[in-house]
């Protein structure tokens, strides 16, 4: 019985509250993914990620203006920082500077893109 | 959902003794001081790994001759014999100060300082207090010239960051100035030629960074939790539990599951250094305090902040302020203090609100509104008073000494000050 109510916690909360790396923009016109360069991703340390943005067919998006907000829906609260995209690395790819969380959890980073008149809003989830 | 609820409790919850699990391990081995990194360089500070300038910084600590009366020195606030604060609810030096002293133990780790953050370094932190009508009532000119009038400091100074001006000409280089402070100080530094104020703000700023070179070695050393921990994670059970009784057991299970502390009081100095409003209530009789709202605006405004002509580091690469959040989420936030070394410190809070170490627990308890902002603890943790006890039972586990030597912990028996010669 208790193995049983184990798995079905973990089920749930692997399902509500995953982190994902890659995310779909919520009109579906762009694709979102990011690398850390703190590797695992930990509590209370500053650093930095790359994002990488495409369009639905696959094609890097350059030129974009990009905004990141974001905090932990489950504590009602925001970033500790205020990160921002930096550098247009080309490519797709474009530096994410100023990035630290200060809590264990469920974490959701809302990304903002703005190109060529088209503007869609993609969220990262991630658990920390 | 109740009943999986029930189900769920009915099943997992452990008994006091119980064996820990995989997830507690991580988050007990987070907090131990064994995660504790070296301690990261202060770029903005060239001489803070320098232990003449540590020497420095340890006789300037003690010396009430950095006061307008002669009376106050750091220690008066920052006393070792109670963990490097002073056990009263608002510094008091030549005045009341605002707010409750923090210990300056481990603080070289935070990149802010103070309660609201207002500081983003140890040796800006420093310059802070000389300044104040209610510390220690100077002005960075008396403090220059203080410096180079005394044979001794002059010598470690000189020996330090090159030639000291000597402050003669009193034309140029009035007896008091500072743009804090009252009037005639005020004035006295506005009439002052712009390169003049610089050079008395570089000797300022050094005096910061010897003190902090000084602070940077107030390190906290291991407790009896941290013992608990390494016999755990060392899978010697039974030496654990000669170490912890079982109601710090229960306590320490209840800081990291259902009490959420360590939401904000994580890491090996059980701070997250970042700032939360919850809800305290205000000093009686005053009006509510801003905190971290206030903080960021000064911070970003201070010429001794990481990105100011007074850093020594030429990347100015200050990602803490560059990247600051601002918003009314920080309205009445305070930063989260460390939990190492409580013994002594009482009364607690960012106005010294709380007599014991179990006000603060009722506080966490009942999740009051806030008085302005918002409350970050939304919910009632609704704790027995036997689970309450349990909590401040572990929190008594994490008195230690120092890993600092000993010599460090008291006023330098051969002062560098006057006659004697740094080596």
């Amino acid at each position: 019985m208790r193995k049983v109510i184990i798995s079905l916690l973990i089920t749930m909360s692997t399902t509500i509250f995953s982190s994902e790396t890659t995310s779909i923009t919520r009109s579906g016109y762009f694709h979102i993914s990011y690398q850390s360069e703190l590797k695992p991703i930990t509590i209370n340390q500053m650093h930095n990620w790359i994002l990488h943005i495409e369009t639905a067919q696959g094609d890097p998006v350059s030129g974009a203006k990009i905004s990141v907000s974001g905090g932990m829906p489950l504590h009602n609260h925001g970033l500790p920082t205020n990160p921002k995209v930096t550098t247009d690395l080309g490519g797709g790819k474009y530096k994410l500077e100023g990035l630290r969380f200060h809590m264990r959890g469920y974490w959701e980073l809302m990304v903002i893109i703005e190109v060529q008149g088209r503007r869609d809003t993609g969220i990262v989830k991630l658990n920390i | 959902m109740a009943v999986i609820s029930a189900i769920t409790w009915f099943y997992l919850k452990p008994t006091d003794s119980a064996s820990w699990t995989k997830s507690d391990l991580v988050i007990l081995e987070d907090l131990a001081i064994y995660s504790l990194p070296t301690l990261p360089p202060d770029l903005s500070n060239a001489v803070a790994q320098n232990i003449d300038a540590a020497r420095f910084g340890h006789s300037l600590f003690f010396d009430t001759r950095m006061s307008v009366n002669g009376l106050v020195s750091c220690a008066t606030c920052h006393s070792p014999e109670k963990q490097f604060s002073d056990g009263l609810p608002k510094g008091r030096g030549i005045g009341l100060s605002d707010r409750n002293t923090r210990t300056i133990v481990g603080s070289a780790y935070s990149p802010w300082q103070y309660w609201d953050g207002r500081k983003d370094s140890q040796w800006s932190q420093a310059l802070s207090p000389l300044e104040d009508p209610d510390e220690h009532g100077g002005n960075r000119m008396y403090y220059a010239r203080f410096i180079s009038e005394d044979p001794g400091y002059r010598r470690a100074y000189e020996s330090l960051f090159g030639s000291l001006p000597h402050f003669n000409d009193k034309n140029r280089f009035p007896d008091g100035a500072g743009p804090i402070g009252n009037p005639a100080i005020f004035s006295a530094w506005e009439n002052m030629a712009t390169k003049d104020k610089h050079t008395v703000n570089i000797v300022f700023a050094n005096i910061g960074k010897v003190l902090a070179a000084y602070q940077r070695l107030l390190i906290p050393g291991e407790s009896k939790f941290d013992y608990y921990v390494k016999a755990l994670l060392q899978n010697n059970n039974d030496k654990a539990e000669t170490i912890f009784t079982k109601q710090e057991i229960r306590g320490l299970r209840l800081f990291i599951n259902e009490a959420k502390c360590t939401d904000c009081h994580n890491g090996a100095l059980f701070t997250n250094n970042e700032f939360h409003n919850t809800g305290s209530l205000s000093f009686p009789s005053e009006m509510p305090d801003r905190g971290r709202i206030d903080g960021v605006r000064k911070v970003l405004a201070d010429p001794f902040n990481c990105l100011g002509p007074y850093s020594d580091d030429p990347t100015r690469n200050c990602p803490e302020l560059t990247f600051v959040r601002e918003g009314v989420e920080l309205i009445g936030a305070m930063r989260t203090p460390t939990l190492r070394n409580l013994e002594g410190t009482a009364p607690y809070g960012h106005k010294g609100q709380f007599q014991t170490l179990n006000q603060v627990l009722e506080q966490y308890n009942d999740s009051p509104l806030a008085m302005i902002g918002h409350n970050e603890v939304e919910n009632p943790l609704g704790l027995s008073i036997s689970e309450l006890d349990s909590i401040e039972a572990f929190l008594n586990t994490l008195n230690s000494p120092l890993i600092t030597s000993p010599e460090w912990l008291n006023p330098p028996r051969l002062e560098i000050s006057s006659t004697a010669v740094l080596q």
